[in-house]
């Protein structure tokens, strides 16, 4: 199903040629602005609604959509993008939460214009970010990305902007000079020069090339999606953004990272893979229960459930790390589904801050009464993250977790161990969330709110959940409806990633000398590695 | 007949319409809706009136011997894992959806006169429709990963439904409190549904049974392992069933209002944990040593709900420890492989519980005419009394369903714990003898709960009882009432005033001094419930069994003729005359002590205070609980994030810090011009790009 028309370039660059006619347009009241970025963003969507239900084809595990053009020749660098499996739900997801947020901060009064120029701008960067096929291309669109964040997070940020804008930057800032370095490596490795990603995956490096550049990456992509312990920046950055912009932080940014993983790491560096994935493994263990234990401890709405989404994003490290289809198929639905769940749910702590002017717990307590509505709707924002069924969260945790536990790369003990110790997690997540609810909508109303008016959520309040529920729920019921969309692609990376292993195990690393024996797939004999991997 | 079959999946899904257009109707039209009462529940009650049709249809249909039916859509797939849902409708699924759909619509009928007055009416019938469906889609399912899903729904139901009344702090905590612990039972059964998928690759209850057996029998898969598996999973209906030691949870959930206490925590929900016993009874049978856990984690909680109850005060505790023992009965029953005996058991008590405790609920609703809407005082026996002659539909159908309970023929709580008891026998002497003396403290509890309640003389005018209940309120509350600290009765006194200050903004009109009988939307499906609290045990008398000929453990053949003739009249009157002769004692000694009076029972307690603080205490269950748990998780909590501030943060901000200052960047964030640093990054960044692409 190809096309001529270069629907990705049109995608990608609308919001941003868009943003560049901000400046000029004739606005007293801040009000024009606002109705064009939503009608440029609601436009991108359609088209990428258009674009993909016309011109792509869901049964086919390959890049679609390709448009390469030179761009820069003289570094080689190419204007190339395309979309599969794992890029196309992405897309969707950050053109619907972009949307969404700039609906959300319909009431932004200071610097309007420079407000939602930044937003356009951002939203091309994250389309770009998935689409960008080519590495070098990949790392500017991931630059592009941080720079409005920063300037979003510093200038409408709360009391500690400044401090939280600049731990955001500097973060993100030294892990991409990682990427970089990385990138580059690739790209010289060998005889070829080339930073196309299709063709950088299929170079031959060395395994210990290959470690190296896996670890620069996963540092990288760490401080993104986030992994501890390079997680701290994200409490402080989302804790103190406005609304809009903690539900494109939640919503996308960290998806960036899952992405990158599974794109790169995943794809591209299968055999390091390999050593890596018990690592990661561990690691998303580490982040659901930490995570969640840190989350409980927090005072401050915000924090808590930035420290919820570490915890959530621990479970897409589990499913990349499980080696099996349908742990890569759950994590990229934890993804997609932690997206619209915490978007939701940061949207509506704006919609509370908005009424009761402050972020504490203890501060809270009682609002039921005079906000029914938005109780209702956070009630089932929560039911959503704790991942109740009929819901999409829990379909991806039960994915990750039966993905994981069927796993056939690792041993019986170590799973056991993994997940015993994600399904912890089940036990912490309702009790910071439920506890949230509780100190916020249940008991006697605080007598700090007596005599400020509590209006009940808007019918646009309303609206912008429904918007993000209404797919939460749909998945959640449905799940197939959603994952055969890129069902073939995630089988193919999981296939691609096991055929590495037994390759792998036959040029055995020195310092692992213990690794005697082939592990074939699925078979009983295979010796073990480490104790860990069989 | 295939068209009932065909439309089954309508059970569920007719509630869960009614609930989803209640539920957008308050979400997006909150004031409009709430006022459309009773054009709510009539269009509720009527959509659980036609799944309870179906319902009957389907059940009369399976009786007549129709072949098990299974409809199944893919749900859920991933490369060559396919994930199947749908419904199967059998033996024990019809059983259970006439059990569900009578209970819940008797329950909805009585809620119209029970919620009248509430603001949250219609919000109400929302969420018990939204539960009816879930509990519907629970006994339908065909796999395990089906009941998982509705088991979560249903928890969630019970979450929202005991936080109903969300501005009272008590119901806050209850609801909490409930949903966390059940999660704690579903953890084990995620865990165990894990763990045998991975040794079976399969969610399907008899698959699951059948290669289980096959792999420990060639030691392809060690039987400690299977019984790990089989011990987590059961650990689901540890929590859903209010077993020790997860019980915590249901007496708290009579935060909720009566008729939820009724449906869900009495007849249907908690007894979604037997249910799941009874479905994975392929898997069980063959671990002995999950059988012998399960029959020992029931007889312990069957003994240990009936101790507690025997000294509660608040009439709904009671109840609620109560039926914490009898799903102890019904659990032990399973365990011991009494696969029938147990179900039998579940029928009954939903029956004869959910009556109770909507009498209780007429009860209350009586009361609070009298005392006012605090449920300290209305739910207390010891301001009740009397009551018969004021309520005499709720006193008769009350005292039905305790003889019921207490295992006095014929009525139907006697065939079927006669029938766990005997199996019990069989299986273990030990196991017998704590389920006998069990039975004979029902009997004694009960009773003291009918005689406190509706016989000698009425004390809810009494000033002193007010003050006792206030004073015990308060100590509760830890307030210290040591030497020093200031006088009691002022407190009390203070306490009091504010109490009839808020009823007077509240409700604002007078209280009688009588209580009076509930209306005819209350009293009507009590008279209704009492007809097979009465009748339904003849359905399984040892000598006739047509419940076993319906219900008994799959893969097995029940012939009721030759079971009939198998059947020993002596036998049979020596093991119900030694059940009966017990509940009898219980039952003298009730009417000793709380009709006659001839014997003092604060004279008992000040002579056993060990005991007696043990049971008032509820074994201290709840007070370790707090201080290891609950403390406990948020000490730990704390220090993590002490850690995670101090020094994950501080080392990496450290790291930051050093970077910076060689930098000399930091005057521009004192500047205010970060927007410029941004710009070099990017600058810096860009060229780096180009420079390394040229060289």
């Amino acid at each position: 199903m190809s096309t001529n028309f270069p629907w990705l370039t049109t995608i990608t660059l609308l919001p941003l040629v868009a943003s560049l006619l901000i400046p000029v347009l004739p606005d007293k009241y801040g009000k024009t602005v606002r109705w064009y970025s939503l009608a440029v963003g609601l436009i991108d969507f359609a088209l990428i609604v258009y674009a993909f239900w016309y011109h792509y084809d869901f049964q086919n595990p390959d890049f679609q959509l390709v448009e390469t053009y030179a761009w820069l020749p003289q570094l080689g660098l190419n204007w190339t993008l395309a979309v599969d499996g794992i890029s196309m739900p992405l897309v969707l997801l950050a053109s619907l939460v972009t949307t969404l947020s700039m609906l959300a901060g319909w009431q932004v009064t200071y610097k309007p214009r420079l407000f939602y120029f930044l937003m356009l701008a951002m939203y091309s960067a994250q389309i770009g970010v998935f689409c960008a096929q080519d590495i070098l291309l990949f790392f500017l669109m991931w630059e592009l990305e941080l720079v409005p964040v920063y300037i979003l997070i510093s200038i409408w940020g709360g009391p500690k902007r400044l401090y939280a804008a600049t731990k955001f930057i500097l973060y993100t800032a030294i892990g991409s000079i990682f990427i970089l370095v990385a990138a580059l490596a690739m790209a010289f490795y060998g005889g070829n020069v080339t930073f196309d990603m299709r063709e950088l995956g299929m170079k031959d490096y060395s395994l210990t090339f290959e470690l190296l550049v896996y670890a620069a990456l996963i540092i990288a992509y760490g401080v993104k999606l986030p992994i501890f312990p390079l997680h701290t920046w994200l409490p402080d950055a989302h804790g103190e953004a406005s609304a809009p912009v903690s539900m494109i932080l939640a919503g996308v940014l960290l998806k960036m990272g899952g992405y990158a993983i599974i794109r790169m790491n995943v794809e591209m560096l299968t055999d390091a893979h390999f050593y890596f994935a018990p690592v990661l493994a561990i690691l998303g263990v580490v982040n659901i229960v930490y995570g969640a234990l840190v989350s409980f401890a927090q005072r401050n709405l915000k924090r808590r459930m930035a420290y919820s989404s570490v915890s959530h994003m621990g479970f897409v490290l589990l499913g990349i790390a499980s080696y099996t289809e349908l742990g890569l198929s759950g994590a990229v639905l934890q993804m997609i589904s932690h997206g619209l769940i915490a978007a939701a749910l940061f949207y509506l702590s704006g919609v509370t801050y908005e009424r009761t002017h402050t972020l504490m717990l203890d501060k809270m307590g009682g609002l039921g009464r005079s906000m029914p509505t938005v109780f209702a709707l956070f009630t089932i924002a929560s039911m959503a993250s704790l991942a109740l069924p009929g819901m999409s969260g829990f379909v991806g945790e039960l994915a990750v977790f039966i993905g994981f536990a069927t796993s056939d790369s690792y041993t019986s003990a170590f799973k056991l161990v993994v997940v015993l110790l994600s399904a912890v997690g089940l036990i912490l997540t309702p009790m910071y969330l439920l506890s949230m609810l509780r100190e916020m909508f249940y008991g006697k109303e605080n007598t700090e709110f007596r005599g400020v008016p509590l209006l009940d959520a808007r019918p646009r309040e309303v609206f912008v959940t429904a918007c993000l529920l209404i797919p939460i729920i749909g998945i959640g019921l449905y799940p197939k409806l959603f994952t055969q969309t890129y069902d073939v692609k995630t089988v193919q990376v999981a296939s691609h990633a096991r055929m590495a292993v037994s390759t792998v195990a036959q040029q055995p690393l020195q310092l692992f000398s213990e690794v005697s024996q082939a592990p074939a797939l699925n078979s009983v004999t295979s010796g073990e590695f480490l104790g860990i991997v069989k | 007949m295939e068209a009932i079959y065909e439309y089954a999946w309508l059970i569920p899904v007719l509630p869960l319409a009614g609930a989803m257009i209640l539920g957008l109707g308050l979400i997006s039209f909150g004031k409009a809706t709430s006022q459309l009462r009773s054009p709510s529940s009539i269009f509720i009650v009527s959509l659980c009136g036609a799944a309870m049709v179906l319902s009957f249809a389907l059940f009369w249909s399976q009786y007549q011997g129709h072949e098990p039916y299974t409809r199944m859509v893919e749900w859920a797939s991933a490369g060559d894992f396919h994930l199947s849902m749908g419904y199967t409708i059998d033996h024990l699924t019809a059983l259970m959806l006439v059990i569900v759909t009578t209970v819940a619509f008797l329950v909805m009928i009585y809620t119209d006169g029970y919620m009248a007055h509430d603001p949250g009416y219609v919000r109400f019938y929302a969420y018990l429709s939204l539960f009816s469906s879930s509990m519907l889609g629970l006994v339908v399912s065909p796999n395990l990963v089906q009941v998982y899903i509705f088991w979560e729904l249903v928890g969630m139901c019970s979450y929202l439904l005991i936080g109903f009344w969300y501005d009272r702090k008590a119901a806050a905590d209850a609801c909490q409190k409930a949903f966390v612990t059940n999660r704690v039972g579903d953890f084990g059964l995620l865990l165990g549904m894990l763990g045998l998928y991975w040794a079976t690759r399969s969610f399907e209850f008899d698959v699951i049974g059948d290669r289980l057996q096959q792999l420990i029998e060639s030691g392809a898969l060690s039987g400690a392992m299977a019984a790990l598996f089989a011990v987590l999973v059961f650990l689901g209906p540890v929590a859903k069933s209010a077993q020790v030691p997860l019980h915590v949870w249901l007496p708290d959930a009579m935060e909720g209002p009566t008729p939820i206490s009724a449906l869900i925590h009495a007849a249907t929900m908690v007894a979604a944990g037997v249910f799941l016993i009874a479905r994975m009874f392929p898997v069980f049978e063959d671990i002995p040593t999950a059988m012998s856990i399960i029959a020992w984690t029931g007889t312990v909680t069957a003994f240990i709900g009936a101790t507690i109850a025997i000294t509660q005060n608040d009439i709904k505790k009671g109840l609620a420890y109560s039926t914490m023992s009898q799903l102890g009965y019904m659990v032990m029953g399973m365990g011991v492989g009494g696969y029938t005996a147990g179900m039998f058991h579940l029928m009954t008590h939903a029956y004869f519980k959910a009556m109770l405790f909507l009498c209780s609920g007429s009860v209350i609703h009586g009361m609070e005419g009298v005392v006012g809407h605090d449920p300290a005082y209305a739910q207390d026996m010891r301001m009740m009394g009397g009551l018969r002659k004021f309520m005499p539909i709720t006193a008769i159908t009350f005292l039905i369903g305790t003889l019921a309970i207490s295992g006095i023929p014929p009525f139907a709580g006697f065939w079927s714990k006669d029938e766990i008891i005997g199996l019990v026998y069989e299986a273990n002497p030990m196991m017998w003898l704590v389920a006998w003396i069990t039975a004979g403290i029902t009997a004694f509890y009960m009773f003291r709960m009918y005689f406190s309640t509706f016989e000698g003389r009425f004390r809810g005018a009494d000033t002193s009882v007010r003050n006792q209940i206030k004073l015990e309120q308060l100590q509760e509350m830890g307030l210290s009432m040591g030497p020093g600290a200031m006088n009691p009765h002022e407190l009390t006194m203070e306490a009091e005033s504010d109490h009839a200050k808020g009823d007077h903004n509240t409700h604002g009109h007078h209280y009688s001094t009588s209580p009076h009988e509930s209306p005819i939307s209350m009293t009507l499906p009590l008279i209704l419930l009492a007809v097979p609290s009465i009748l339904v045990g003849l359905v399984g008398t040892p000598f006739a069994n047509y419940f076993e000929a319906f219900i008994h453990p799959p893969g097995e053949v029940f012939d009721m003729t030759e079971a009939a003739a198998h059947f020993d009249l002596s036998e049979f009157l020596l093991m119900a005359g030694s059940s009966v002769g017990i509940s009898l004692i219980g039952i003298t000694l009730a009417v000793m002590m709380y009709l006659r009076k001839t014997i003092d029972p604060a004279a008992i307690a000040a002579r056993i205070p060990a005991l007696y603080q043990l049971s008032k205490n509820k074994w201290y269950f709840d007070d370790i609980y707090y201080n290891v748990f609950v403390l406990g998780s948020r000490r730990l909590a704390r220090q993590v994030l002490e850690v995670d501030y101090k020094v994950v943060d501080g080392v990496v901000n450290l790291a930051g810090l050093v970077t910076l200052l060689t930098g000399e960047v930091l005057k521009y964030f004192e500047n205010g011009r970060a927007q410029f640093y941004a710009l070099i990054v990017f600058a810096a960044v860009l060229g780096l790009v180009i420079f390394s692409g040229i060289t």
